[in-house]
């Protein structure tokens, strides 16, 4: 894999391993002056072995993600990468006719060019073979196997050129030149073994449009190269061009560069750069000088140029200097014929608004070559890695939440680490240990974790990356059984993946220790409660000053360095240059200015205006300028906040506002009750009264409070207001304020930003109010007797401690939540292929078959067949797809760009019953009149979904080059007919077209546009065969039965047949595997959730010893105090579960309710028996985990508990 | 003289702790009876084995040798849920150090036993709340220990010892993390509860105030008993009725 997140990863490996590099070598400075606190920090490793592997484990998660996408990444890429390698020898350059085309199928041209071609080039070294030949395709049969191949693929190469490409090598090794072939006899290559059971002596024969001819087999060559790795048959030029009676004609030529097949794709810009001067057309050529050198256009050239680096900024003014020339000179015609000054050309023609030039310059630039160059294998060794780098990316992304979960956990690790040493770290304090010394004993001791974890991780990760290729063998293996991916994993990958994940968990080890650091040492050395003392904030004047000191910090270094030098202190003053010099890197120094401004700043963010003021501001640019919904969203939750705090600040020093959070959050419910009525949204509905109960009973118990407020009950109201209200903020659906702000774009960081948000909110609202589910489960078990003391401390205890229990159901929140999400959508998405019909338009057959042998009349031929009787079909229609090139008849850009169409015939319009997303004004309301009025006039035409500009990425490549429909948009009710232009390019033919439906998003038409083949015939100088049939089949006939029949019976048409059903069942079914993948690899998160309750309650065992002995001295018995211990972590874990069930069914209720309008058929239901799975394998790894501890918590022994300090 | 004769019989009771390499000889032969009813304090030197007996006494510890009757039972011979079921039913502690469980409400950490024992939750709540009252903290009971002083929350820890209405009143050092004027408290309120409810408690203490309010102050000095303190039995309360 070349590149990430379009970084290229060697550029990526060579920072991440400076930054890794760097953390080591500070780390390794600091241990080596302070070994003492090196010591420290290490030998807590070996103390607690249980604990130091669940620790390792739990960070290990980050570099299991990130390894196991790029192994996903590298596999991905160095399949496709050795397929094509292997495919195309030593292939490396495809030249086809441009035009010229005297039927459907491709234009031919005189051998004779191919020798002017071969003189012109003799001088040119990067070409090392080139060879002309004939490429067909034709459908086959073995006689003596009666197996048949529809489209086997003929290539015949003039033997005498076949230098530079190797040999045609038999199985067994021997070379078999092409000339040694007898009258008759082909070359077989492997594929063609299998697919027909070719053997030598066999007679192929072959169907052509005028009978057939056979063709004996003389020998079976590997695969690759000029043979292909799809069934191939070999023979002389000669004897194809006698077979298709193309004498002295050719339609491809093959070129090989100099080079191994690997290293040649090396030259592979240079030798088509060389081939498209060389067929560059002088007469267009002068075409383009004339129009190009205009001092308008140039001017706007070179202002193109402004904006450009590199060769092609040098490319156009090299352009620039030859267009003002007097003569059409071979400079000229060489930047002319360079793609990259085609592009930069055509943009300046488009940003001047030059539309006349613009389509002019199109069209000759679409003329200007004889030949198309096809870059074949750098075409290919590109797409891997394209295909690599969005797999890995996709990988990354959706482990995103776990790796977010991972960060959490390290955080929660460390903090508890600290809570258990915080007595020796007081007293460390006490006698004169500095801050800075504990935030580097947990550094070292971190360190040594994130070292080993990382280590684990990436090998975890290579596992997780096998698994997952193993898995997507498999998967595939159903549908395809030529191409298997080999598990790959570069050294590169693996650096990069251990640097990441390393530095991901030092960053949080370091900020872990900076906060554990900052203890009160007193509490800590007599081991009292932690409590919540407001942090000095600093005076107005002292945060200031820390901001201009910021600013000015290497000049400060610098007196500091000049101080030291002349006190003779000459360490101190290596370290302040070292310092300056560091800050002068700039981004150290811009970092130590945004924290001081942060700490000038943050005493107004918790006093709650200025978080206000923040979250305004993001509304407004969300709203406004950017047009976004991520700052939008984020904005009001900052408006919630700002508000929760300012109200909290207002409380403390007036406390009869205590009722004001109530009754703010009564109003909201109110509004929003109101709202929902009126716009008809359950959502809204549900949530107004919600609210509105809550509020009113903070309302309540500020009014009843409001004589006796203590801070913890001010905090209590000023929070649960914050979290309630962001969380019916965040649950709200996402079209609810669309009335007022119109359509926000959004994309999946949406996805991320809302489970986060959702998350934190629920959880921070019910760690608020802990005591409430405390007495309700107090409640709930009153009846429950004997288990009654285990479930009351079971759950006093995580609800005593907020902060870890908070962040344990965050974590399992989170990855239940994207689980479910998955899950549902994934559901949802599924079930919309569930009614075929609406998906095939009512067909049950299709059958392709080959255009070299068409079939002329399908009803007669159908007649001729005496096991199909004419009741057998309904409905029989015959379509050819090809690919054009198209543009709007009104859009802003003239420009031609890839489209497709499927030029269908009338039986075809007749029959079909596809249903349309959209219909255009005056040719509705309904499916039929559309098809009817496409029967009637040929040149009307229905696009497919996402031929719509705002319809989303069709399939992974599509690119700006496709063509799209502008002024309409997917969400629209109606469209207003578009006319559009299709260029058949070949012929230079053009059609005018006008768009009056869109197809719905899941029909599988195939092609961009479904056109009246009518239209298509009239337009076209020769005959365009029928290449696709679609049957229906009346009810009760066996549809399998009668694909089989059909195949069989058009066998010399090349006949291959599937039935729709079983097509899409078997979509369904890799689509369903795939994203079990996907929610197996994102539930690794799991991991994390498990390992943090693990550590919590081994932690809790050593916390709680007293007060096991003194449960133990009461009466618990030590099976109680185990089953205590599960219970807790079943309550934390089925909580954060509880918490991820249901906003993650919310979000996805709402995210199906939002896709509804565009996606007919889409439908909100919880797959139950998938979460079950989920819930069951998150509940069961939990309590493995935890029942460790438990037994330990059961063993204590009461006396020895109690004596314990 | 047998296990039947006293509510508490210890007959040459034999203690050692092995630390690493170290052992401790921590009781040596102890011999002590006490009568149902009474309050024995135990008083003795740091390190002379007084909890060390205190916990062995109450089943909490075990023993090397020796026998040790707690109404007519041989504790050390029950498994250890019925000795934890007996402990719950008819014996309370009280920690010098409150251990009060910090999650739970006075009134919660009061009905632990009562919840223990299978008591219904309604009935456990309501004779925890009487049992707060009884010890003065009735307008306390939905406090959590850390709102409470030290005084309270030492009271909580009696009403914990006695809501079961045991038998036996285990306490270890129950005033010494008290100042004097709680002390005082403390031990007025375990002498009216010893004289209205005639329950036997044996007090481990340092405090030689809080050792002369007991009916009889029990001596130990390096595992052994040197006074048994059956020569001078001090009757400041109801011993027997």
């Amino acid at each position: 894999m070349q590149e990430l997140f379009g970084l290229s990863m060697t550029l990526l490996m060579a920072i991440l391993l400076a930054i890794f590099l760097g953390i080591m070598a500070v780390v390794g400075f600091l241990a080596w002056r302070h070994r003492i606190m090196l010591r420290l920090g290490l030998r807590n490793i070996p103390r607690r072995p249980a604990q130091t592997v669940l620790i390792v484990v739990g960070s290990m998660l980050s570099a299991v993600i990130i390894t196991a996408s790029f192994a996903t990444g590298d596999t991905i890429s160095s399949s496709i990468r050795n397929a094509s390698v292997e495919g195309l020898g030593t292939v490396d350059e495809i030249l086809t006719p441009a035009r010229g085309a005297e039927d459907f199928r491709s234009a031919y041209i005189d051998s004779s060019r191919f020798d002017r071609l071969q003189q012109e080039l003799a001088g040119f070294d990067d070409i090392d073979g080139m060879t002309p030949y004939i490429s067909e395709t034709a459908p086959t049969l073995n006689l003596r196997a009666s197996l048949s191949e529809g489209q086997a693929r003929i290539v015949a190469p003039d033997p005498d050129t076949l230098q530079g490409f190797g040999q045609f090598t038999l199985l067994s090794g021997q070379a078999y030149p092409l000339d040694s072939l007898p009258p008759g006899g082909v070359l077989v290559n492997e594929e063609t073994v299998d697919d027909l059971d070719a053997q030598v002596g066999d007679t192929l024969r072959l169907f052509l449009q005028e009978g057939f001819v056979d063709l004996r087999v003389e020998g079976v060559v590997q695969n690759g190269g000029l043979a292909g790795v799809n069934p191939t048959i070999l023979m002389p030029l000669g004897a194809a061009q006698s077979i298709y009676g193309k004498e002295g004609r050719i339609n491809t030529i093959a070129i090989s560069n100099r080079g191994g097949n690997v290293s040649g794709v090396d030259l592979s810009h240079d030798v088509a750069t060389t081939l498209r001067i060389h067929f560059a057309d002088p007469q267009v050529v002068e075409e383009l000088k004339l129009l190009l050198s205009t001092p308008e256009i140039l001017t706007l050239i070179e202002g193109q140029e402004a904006g450009l680096t590199g060769d092609q900024k040098e490319e156009l003014g090299i352009l620039r200097q030859e267009l003002v020339r007097p003569e059409v000179s071979n400079e000229l015609i060489r930047v002319i014929s360079d793609e990259d000054v085609r592009s930069g050309v055509m943009d300046a023609l488009a940003d001047g608004g030059l539309t006349q030039a613009e389509d002019e310059a199109d069209t000759l630039f679409r003329n200007l070559s004889e030949m198309n160059v096809f870059e074949a294998k750098r075409f290919f060794l590109d797409l891997s890695d394209q295909a690599a780098s969005g797999v890995t990316a996709l990988f990354i992304l959706l482990g995103l939440f776990s790796v977010g979960v991972g960060v959490l956990l390290v955080f929660l690790i460390f903090v508890m680490l600290a809570a258990a040493r915080r007595t020796e770290m007081g007293m460390a304090r006490a006698v004169g240990a500095k801050r800075s010394h504990l935030v580097q004993m947990f550094i070292f001791e971190g360190t040594a974790y994130n070292l080993v974890s990382a280590a684990l991780g990436v090998t975890v990760g290579l596992g997780v990356g096998y698994l997952i290729v193993a898995a997507t063998n498999q998967i595939l293996g159903g549908t395809s059984d030529e191409f298997e991916f080999a598990f790959t994993f570069e050294l590169r990958s693996a650096i990069v993946a251990y640097c990441l994940g390393m530095i991901i968990t030092f960053a949080t080890v370091a900020v872990s220790a900076y906060r554990v650091s900052r203890m009160n040492i007193v509490e800590a050395v007599r081991g009292l409660p932690e409590t919540v003392t407001a942090t000095s904030e600093g005076t107005l004047s002292e945060r200031l000053l820390g901001v201009v000191k910021a600013a000015v910090r290497p000049i400060l270094f610098l007196f500091a360095a000049i101080k030291d030098l002349l006190g003779g202190r000459f360490l101190g003053t290596l370290r302040y240059l070292a310092g300056a010099a560091i800050w002068l890197l700039i981004l150290p120094w811009l970092a130590d200015v945004a924290v001081a401004l942060v700490r000038f700043a943050w005493p107004y963010v918790l006093r709650g205006w200025l978080t206000i003021i923040l979250g305004m501001l993001l509304i407004l640019g969300g709203a406004g300028p950017w047009n976004q919904a991520a700052p939008f969203v984020i904005g009001a939750t900052f408006v919630i906040i700002g508000a929760g705090l300012l109200l909290r600040h207002a409380i403390f020093r007036w406390s009869s506002l205590a009722t004001l959070p109530g009754l703010l959050t009564l109003t909201g419910g109110g509004v929003l009750l109101i709202y929902g009525i009126a716009i008809g949204s359950l959502t809204d509905v549900l949530i107004g009264p919600v609210l509105i109960a809550i509020g009113a009973a903070m309302f309540l118990t500020g009014w009843s409070n409001s004589g006796n407020l203590r801070p913890e009950f001010i905090d209590r109201l000023a929070f649960t207001f914050i979290g309630i209200l962001n969380l019916a903020w965040w649950v709200l659906p996402f079209d609810t304020l669309e009335p007022v702000i119109g359509t926000l774009d959004s994309d999946i960081e949406m996805f991320f930003v809302s489970g986060v948000a959702m998350v934190a909110a629920a959880v921070w609202s019910l760690m608020y109010n802990a005591d409430l589910l405390l007495k309700a489960l107090t409640f709930l078990t009153s009846g429950i007797g004997k288990l009654r003391p285990v479930l009351v401390i079971a759950v006093a205890y995580p609800m005593s401690a907020k902060f870890r229990t908070g962040l344990t159901l965050a974590m399992f929140g989170l990855v239940i939540f994207t689980l479910i999400v998955m899950s549902v959508l994934t559901d949802a998405f599924g079930n919309t292929l569930a009614d075929t019909d609406s998906v095939t338009g009512h067909w049950d057959v299709e059958m392709q078959v080959n255009p070299s042998n068409p079939i002329h009349d399908i009803e007669s031929s159908l007649a001729d067949v005496t096991q199909l009787p004419p009741s057998t079909f309904d409905a029989v229609g015959g379509f050819v797809t090809a690919p054009v090139a198209a543009r709007q008849a009104d859009a802003d850009s003239p420009r031609w760009k890839n489209f497709s169409i499927q030029a269908v015939d009338a039986a075809y319009l007749d029959a079909t019953e596809y249903d349309l997303h959209l219909i255009a004004e005056g040719y509705g309301p309904t499916e039929e009149d559309v098809w009817q009025a496409l029967r009637d006039n040929p040149n009307l035409a229905v696009v497919r979904y996402f031929a719509v500009g705002d319809s989303g990425q069709e399939e992974f490549g599509a690119s700006s080059s496709s063509f799209r429909l502008e002024g309409v948009s997917i969400e629209d009710e109606t469209i207003s007919p578009i006319d559009v232009q299709v260029l058949e390019t070949q012929t230079n033919t053009q059609v005018n077209y006008t768009v009056i439906g869109v197809l719905n998003l899941v029909a599988d038409s195939e092609a961009s546009m479904i056109v009246n083949k009518q239209s298509v015939d009239e337009a076209l100088p020769f005959p365009v065969p029928v290449t696709t049939y679609r049957f229906r089949t009346a009810p009760e006939v066996d549809v399998k039965q009668t694909s089989r029949t059909l195949e069989s019976s058009f066998l010399e048409h090349g006949a291959e047949t599937v039935t729709l059903k079983e097509v899409i069942d078997e979509e369904v079914a890799v689509n369903n595997a795939f994203n079990n993948l996907l929610v197996g690899f994102m539930g690794m998160g799991l991991i994390v959730g498990v390992a943090a309750l693990g550590v919590i309650s081994l932690r809790a065992v050593v916390e709680r010893r007293q007060h096991i002995g003194m449960l133990r001295a009461l009466g618990y018995r030590q099976g109680m105090i185990q089953l205590s211990f599960l219970v807790e972590a079943s309550f934390v874990s089925l909580l954060g579960v509880g918490i991820g069930v249901a906003l993650g069914a919310i979000l996805s209720f709402n995210l199906v309710e939002g896709f509804q309008d565009q996606i007919p058929g889409l439908k909100f239901s919880m797959p139950w028996l998938q979460i079950g799975i989920i819930i069951a394998i998150a509940y069961i790894f939990a309590m493995i985990t935890t029942y460790l501890p438990a037994r330990q918590a059961g063993r204590i022994h009461p006396a020895e508990a109690l004596r314990y300090e | 003289m047998n296990g039947n004769d006293y509510i508490i019989s210890a007959n040459q009771v034999f203690k050692t702790y092995t630390t690493g390499r170290v052992h401790v000889q921590a009781l040596r032969g102890i011999d002590l009876h006490v009568q149902k009813g009474e309050m024995v304090a135990i008083m003795g030197p740091s390190g002379c084995g007084k909890t060390t007996l205190l916990n062995c006494l109450s089943g909490l510890d075990s023993t090397d040798s020796g026998e040790i009757f707690v109404e007519s039972m041989q504790l050390h011979q029950l498994p250890d849920d019925e000795r934890s079921d007996y402990r719950a039913q008819r014996m309370g502690f009280i920690f010098q150090l409150y251990n009060l469980l910090p999650v739970l409400t006075s009134v919660e950490n009061v009905e632990m036993p009562l919840l223990v024992s299978g008591v219904g939750s309604q009935e456990a709540r309501q004779r925890s709340l009487e049992m707060l009252a009884q010890v003065g903290l009735a307008d306390w009971a939905q406090h959590l220990p850390a709102e409470l002083s030290g005084g309270q929350r030492q009271r909580v820890t009696i009403a914990r010892a006695l809501v079961n209405d045991p038998a036996i009143i285990w306490a270890d050092e129950p005033t010494g993390d008290l100042d004097s004027e709680s002390t005082q408290d403390i031990m007025d309120l375990l002498l009216s509860l010893n004289r209205e409810n005639s329950q036997t408690f044996v007090l481990v203490t340092h405090s030689q105030e809080v050792g002369e309010m007991a009916h009889r102050i029990v001596r130990m000095r390096d595992g052994q008993v040197v006074d048994d303190g059956l020569g001078s039995v001090r009757r400041t309360g109801p011993m027997r009725p």
